[in-house]
């Protein structure tokens, strides 16, 4: 009968599959499978400000001209072997490298390797809005809006097939970092041409092809991203062959799935206790350079008041928040920049907790019978802030006794962001992870006008005395006149609360013990180049990789 | 039979019609406006938005608005989902299959433990034996099913590590999808680990679907026991035993295929209550089923997404239990008198 | 001792009388319903005997674990969850929550279902084959999936889940009904007090719900356990009651995330629920159970 022949086939698969174990062992010491904790919006890291894709694509996928190394993060060579500035400083050039290539895919094979051209397809993309490329996906770059580098730069210019010079309008000392960061990649415009020829210029987005050390293989939406190792990286090919994200939105699921060595690392884990206890897994943790805070929608009533706002921000007891949602391991927040920041002031005072001012304030304002608000909590653990639904049960009880009533709201991390930058919102939790030291990196992607317009301004505050000052603060070369600047922006902040700083935190990552290798940074996105197995057999990985190599070309398509 | 089979036909003209009216109606339900509702085209340019309105028609009454939906549903077309602005169709006939799979397992571990269970406690009637699984099987449907699979999950694959705890199969081996039932396309793949990924594929189901399992293997327990205590209370059982024949030719030989034959009517029924637990056990085992997926649309609010899902759900659990009433006529001549007799 | 009777009578105890005395001699099912009492004295007075609020914590008594465990601490009898509620206040809220609500939307379901049910039975022809019909389809669904249905349209919360659950209920209790009423119209009881020139109403009021309330309190239990279940489902789920309410479900779904460092906040409403629709079961296999000898005799 059909039931018998079904177990008898179940049973002959078993038998055989005990046979092939060998097989798998190799299969999966030369795999890397990461939990990461959303789903990326894009492949382009030009197009987003969210961490979680940023993870997902920018080291793994891509190259910067220039980049960040070592624990002091120098800037050091990348795609661009070497660079040179003028004295001006309004002229940067860039000598590139001669042998980078491009990844091969299932939907793309280079015919040539990285030159000029593809750095000013990548630039041009962003910065000219008669670009065929412009408003493919959107149009909308958020980075480069909100640190100004489409005013910035005014051309960028050939010199030859390998040397490219940007023309700034002025001397701008976050340039070099701007570009080190994990948003100015390039990408290919062979690739783009190709494209053009398909009708298919959205792909560009969706269908990556970079520098990287790997290229993407499969995507399925809400639950993997498959990379292959790109054999013919200009440096050192990565030592796995294959990197797969398994996409785990729900914490617990991350930990049981760490727990079952399902995953080899895990993304913010919760329960570190439990990870500790276990001795073939280990906890690690980055000093991160982030902030995350509680926000208002200046749009909306009765938020567009200072005075509510004030109110509030007396109101939130930061001490339990730090005791309960970070569990004692951060740092209180007292304006945008941590305490690590060059540009820390330390005049500035700690947030008093202050229940009584803030109802006085409140009855100040015309709310003495309080009001009702929704608040939007993030899903999903991000590094500034490890539990956004639980924080703002806090914030809902903290609330509750000045009478304001709170709906705390949730929607799934990509929804929740496109939703904040249409503005829907009243008040939100959120953060922000800093790409690279310089401390602008706060004041403006956060708060600035600029950024109001772009939607990463979520608050949508937009203060001409704050914005000179941050302008300012940019143009001049003098450390202790930056200061100064930036204390005068800290001085606004804490007068006008478009956003309440509740904590600086870091970054937090679990493993199994037998993955070998940096992942996580201080700026920006994880890394998995150096990432590798124990007990890795070189040689002979080599040639089972290129025989499976074959295997898969006959494998077209991309799901 | 051919009355019988006009009968079904009847009913399932009806059924299409009101689910369909339902999920053509809950577009008006639902906050936001109609046509996006109906096409998921949350991005469309003003231009777009022209066409799409000339594709459903919606300048002519209610009743055209109506037909042209179910020309565009008998199509494949149900639209695009709000969340992710992928065709609604593609993502069900991914995850459809996956849905079906697990629960086809389950039914089968249901019925396979369910079944024999109940005929023993039928024999040894009023016995120790038939109050122990009895007592079992209330445990067994009174237990929320979200928390037995934690339990499980917490057991089976953290403390003692035997199965996986989630999706369907490691993410290690690339399986491209082609029928979306995993088994299947393990077997079409040509990936060197075929058989390696075939019994990780068997790891990770078993978990959930004997999860799932636990309340219909009660109430198969119950189908068969009552079917069974019925049979053996019938006269041409005791003719049998009249006859001579031993108790164990009477059970194997006469009460075992014609109680079996009742059980198989309530299949369909519980093929439907599988599908519920399923959907509820696929959040936790993050299984790539339309139930996980349904209930993240909830969440999202994608109302394309949830009103075009329930449509093929509710269709899907429909043409089964017609499909079993079917199977259960042509098994069972008497079924077909009854059903057109006295009502 | 009361008075003597008299003269000998021959008492008929009534059908739902007759029930109850079966009823009272099964021990497991006595059981059963003495839970199930506890449990609604739970649901009505939980809120004013409970020890402290279920919504707002104690930040310096986050995470204890119940008393009987080494770290735990006599005042927090179950412990405390991650924002320092105490776990058996918010089960005893969560019981009015869980087991109440699904009380009162049995007996709003009962009530319209009977009404419907008892009235359908009365007709014939089209409008009965198109109920028929109706009723195939909507019994065929099972209630979680219609539940989220409804829930899915109605959108997320505690009244939209009992609304769901109402509706979803409403159609068994109009089959049961609907079926139970037409078979003892055909008895001959019936036809006496039809021949009588009684009405049908009063035929139904008089001669056949006695007959039928111990078929639909059957039903309505299993209609309780369903609605238990479902309304915790749902609540796991988060489409159901929402942060902060105490329902079991969704307690449970908070304590999901604590799940490896603090397992009481999961175990425990799953306990709740599982010793909820244990005790309804019981009750309702004892009823069948005696609805079963009752007819035997």
């Amino acid at each position: 009968m059909n039931n018998l022949k079904f177990i008898s086939i179940l049973l002959l698969c078993f038998l055989l599959s005990a046979c092939n174990e060998e097989g798998k062992l190799s299969l999966s010491e030369r795999s890397v499978i990461y939990c990461a904790e959303g789903s990326p919006e894009t492949f382009n890291p030009q197009l987003v400000t969210s961490g979680t894709t940023i993870d997902a694509t920018s080291n793994q996928l891509y190259n910067r001209l220039i980049a960040y190394q070592g624990d002091d993060n120098i800037l050091s060579p990348a795609i661009a072997k070497s660079w040179h500035v003028t004295r001006d400083g309004k002229k940067v050039t860039f000598y590139l490298r001669k042998d980078i290539t491009f990844h091969q895919t299932d939907y793309f094979a280079p015919t040539r390797t990285l030159n000029a051209d593809d750095v000013i397809f990548s630039f041009e993309r962003v910065l000219n809005f008669a670009h065929p490329y412009h408003l493919v996906s959107g149009g909308n770059y958020p980075f480069f809006q909100d640190v100004g580098l489409n005013d910035l730069i005014y051309d960028i210019e050939k010199i030859n097939e390998y040397t490219v010079r940007f023309h700034l309008a002025q001397a701008d000392n976050s340039f070099l970092a701007n570009l080190a960061t994990d948003f100015a990649v390039i990408l290919s415009a062979e690739y783009a041409e190709q494209l053009t020829k398909l009708k298919a210029k959205s792909d560009i987005d969706t269908h990556p092809i970079g520098t990287g050390p790997f290229k993407l293989k499969e995507y399925r939406v809400g639950s993997l991203i498959r990379f292959y190792r790109h054999k013919q990286y200009w440096q050192e090919p990565a030592k796995i062959d294959q990197l797969v994200f398994d996409i785990t939105p729900s914490n617990t699921g991350r930990l049981t799935k760490l727990l079952a060595k399902e995953c080899d690392v895990v993304a913010y884990p919760i329960a570190h206790e439990k990870i500790v206890q276990h001795e073939d897994l280990s906890l690690e943790a980055v000093t991160a350079l982030n902030v995350g805070y509680f926000g208002f929608n200046i749009n909306k009533a009765p938020f567009d008041n200072k005075l509510v706002r004030q109110a509030i921000s007396y109101a939130i007891n930061k001490e339990t928040l730090l005791d309960t949602v970070y569990q004692g391991k951060a740092e209180m927040a007292n304006s945008l920049i941590p305490k690590t920041s060059w540009a820390y002031d330390n005049n500035i005072t700690k947030q008093e907790f202050n229940p009584e001012l803030a109802k006085s304030l409140l009855n100040f304002a015309g709310y003495s019978d309080g009001f009702t608000m929704d608040l939007w909590a993030m899903p999903i653990q991000r590094p500034y802030n490890p539990n956004a639904i639980t924080m703002a049960k806090l914030i809902q009880s903290d609330l509750k006794k000045i009478n304001i009533k709170v709906n705390i709201i949730s929607f799934e991390w990509s929804t929740f962001l496109q939703r904040l930058k249409q503005g829907e919102h009243q008040a939100f939790l959120l953060g922000w992870s800093a790409d690279h030291p310089d401390p602008d990196n706060f004041f403006t992607p956060i708060l600035s006008c600029s950024a109001a317009q772009t939607g990463s301004n979520t608050t949508f505050w937009c203060d001409r005395e704050y914005d000179d000052t941050i302008k300012k603060a940019l143009h001049t070369n003098n450390i202790k006149q930056r200061k100064k600047y930036y204390a005068q922006a800290m001085a606004i902040l804490a007068e006008e609360v478009p956003v309440i700083p509740i904590a600086h935190s870091k970054r937090y990552q679990a493993r199994g013990e037998n993955v070998l290798g940096d992942i996580l940074a201080p700026f920006g996105g994880i890394n998995f180049y150096n990432v590798s197995k124990k007990s890795l057999n070189i040689e002979k990985e080599e040639i089972k990789s290129n025989h499976r190599s074959k295997q898969n070309n006959s494998n077209t398509g991309v799901n | 039979m051919l009355i019988f089979t006009l009968r079904r036909l009847s009913l399932f003209f009806f059924t299409m019609l009101l689910l369909t009216l339902l999920s053509f109606s809950l577009n008006f339900l639902f906050p936001g406006e109609t046509i996006i509702n109906l096409t998921g085209a949350i991005n469309a340019t003003p231009s777009q938005l022209i066409e799409i309105n000339e594709a459903y028609q919606t300048h002519r009454n209610i009743f055209w608005q109506y037909i042209t939906y179910l020309k565009h549903i008998a199509n494949g077309d149900l639209g695009l989902s709000m969340a992710s602005q992928s065709s609604i169709s593609t993502e069900i006939v991914t995850l459809l299959p996956a849905t079906i799979e697990l629960s086809l397992v389950a039914l089968y571990i249901a019925m396979l433990v369910g079944i024999p269970l109940g005929f023993i406690a039928a024999i040894k009637h009023s016995k120790l034996t038939d109050n122990l699984i009895l007592s079992i099987s209330m445990l067994g449907y009174s237990i929320p099913v979200f928390w037995l699979g934690l339990l499980a999950i917490l057991t089976f694959s953290i403390s003692l590590g035997w199965f996986p705890s989630a999706g369907q199969i490691s993410l290690l081996f690339e399986i491209k999808p082609v029928t979306g039932i995993q088994f299947i396309d393990i077997l079409l793949s040509d990936s060197p680990y075929k058989w390696q990924a075939f019994s990780d594929a068997t790891a990770h189901i078993i978990l959930p679907a004997c999860v799932i399992a636990v309340a219909p293997t009660t109430i198969f327990i119950r189908l068969a026991r009552t079917s069974m205590i019925e049979v053996l209370d019938t006269s041409y059982i005791r003719a049998a035993s009249a006859k001579g024949l031993t108790f164990q030719q009477i059970i194997f030989r006469h009460a075992i295929r014609n109680s079996l034959i009742k059980i198989i009517r309530h299949v369909g029924l519980q093929f439907a209550n599988l599908i519920t637990i399923a959907m509820v056990t696929e959040v936790i085992f993050s299984w790539p089923g339309i139930g996980r997926w349904l209930i993240e649309s909830i969440y999202q609010r994608d109302y394309t997404a949830i009103e075009s899902g329930l449509l093929v759900l509710s269709c899907f659990i429909f043409v089964v239990h017609i499909l079993t009433d079917f199977i259960y006529a042509a098994l069972n001549p008497l079924a077909r008198g009854n059903k057109y007799g006295a009502r | 001792m009361a008075r003597d009777k008299i003269y000998l009578e021959e008492v008929f105890p009534s059908p739902f009388t007759q029930l109850w005395l079966i009823f009272r001699k099964t021990p497991v099912a006595m059981l059963g319903f003495s839970c199930f009492l506890f449990l609604i004295v739970l649901a009505i007075f939980g809120p004013f005997l409970a020890p402290y609020s279920p919504v707002e914590g104690q930040l310096d008594m986050i995470l204890l674990p119940p008393a009987w465990h080494a770290d735990g601490n006599v005042s927090y009898l179950l412990g405390t969850d991650e924002l320092g509620r105490d776990m058996l206040s918010r089960l005893m809220y969560g019981t009015s929550l869980t087991f109440g609500l699904s009380f009162i939307v049995v007996i709003i379901s009962l009530i319209i279902g009977v009404v419907i049910g008892s009235l359908s039975a009365l007709t014939s022809g089209l409008k009965s084959s198109f109920l028929n019909h109706f009723l195939d389809v909507i019994l065929s669904i099972p209630s979680l999936l219609l539940a989220i249905i409804i829930v899915a349209i109605l959108g997320p919360g505690i009244d939209n889940t009992v609304w769901a659950v109402v509706l979803v209920l409403i159609p068994q209790f109009i089959h049961t009904t609907r079926y139970a009423v037409k078979e003892e119209f055909r008895k001959d009881y019936v036809l006496a007090s039809r021949l009588d020139g009684a009405s049908p109403f009063r035929v139904l009021y008089y001669s056949i719900f006695p007959n039928i309330t111990d078929r639909i309190m059957g039903q309505a239990t299993l209609a309780q356990s369903a609605a238990i279940l479902d309304i915790a489902t749902l609540g796991f789920l988060g489409l159901g009651a929402q942060i902060p309410l105490p329902e079991w479900g969704a307690t449970l779904a908070n304590g999901l995330d604590l799940f490896y460092i603090a397992p009481w906040t999961v175990y425990l409403p799953g306990l709740a629920i599982l010793f909820a629709v244990v005790a309804t079961n019981l009750v309702g296999e004892g009823i069948r159970h005696a609805l079963k000898l009752r007819k035997e005799h």
